[in-house]
């Protein structure tokens, strides 16, 4: 089978994501290893803790930014439909979760694992949008 | 939408890969306007048009 030549909003698309998830890694480890060394106080502890949020802000740029350079439609279209999926089923489950927590049915959910869970239900609906389409 | 691009493309021998690099989109695009799963936008559709240098209701047809 011949090699698929990746489209340019593609190839930018990954190369702007692994950028943002390397500082990531970089900022979340800085700031983990950094607090309780140097016990930060005051506006340079809020800096240094919201550090690691920056590059998954970033990456929700990059995502929104892939999908403005998609020259695709269809392509558009299909990702635009998991995106949707991925933030309905987020919200709802999260709400949901939420009101558990309240009533003391389930554990405390660290709100910084929204994002991944957002990831995992959009790459899920990435697929299951696909399979009419094969 | 029903259309004619499986007609038009075997009329020109083109595979729907050869098709999907004409008009600059995926296979997968192609396959989905082909079997009338997606409609295309008329900036595609007219594109569409003129690679196979025809009109676009020669194409298309909102008709059952």
């Amino acid at each position: 089978m011949p090699q698929k030549k990746l489209a340019p909003a593609i190839r930018r698309y990954i190369l702007r994501f692994f950028t943002a998830m390397t500082l990531y890694v970089i900022f979340l480890v800085g700031a983990v290893w950094a607090f309780p060394r140097y016990h930060p106080t005051g506006l340079l502890a809020y800096l240094l803790a919201i550090l690691p949020a920056l590059p998954i802000m970033a990456v929700i740029g990059v995502v929104a930014l892939y999908v403005t350079e998609e020259q695709d439609e269809f392509q558009r279209a299909l990702l635009v439909r998991a995106l949707l999926w991925g933030i309905g089923l987020t919200l709802a489950a999260t709400t949901a979760w939420g009101f558990l927590e309240v009533f003391s049915l389930a554990p405390h959910l660290d709100l910084y694992l929204v994002f991944p869970l957002f990831c995992v239900l959009a790459g899920a609906a990435n697929g299951i949008v696909r399979l009419n389409y094969k | 939408m029903k259309n004619e691009l499986r007609v038009l493309r075997a009329q020109r021998n083109w595979s729907q890969a050869d098709l999907a690099e004409r008009l600059g989109i995926s296979r997968q695009s192609v396959n989905a306007i082909e079997t009338g799963k997606y409609d295309p936008s008329l900036p595609l559709a007219f594109k569409l048009a003129r690679v196979f240098d025809t009109t676009i209701e020669a194409i298309f047809s909102d008709q059952p």
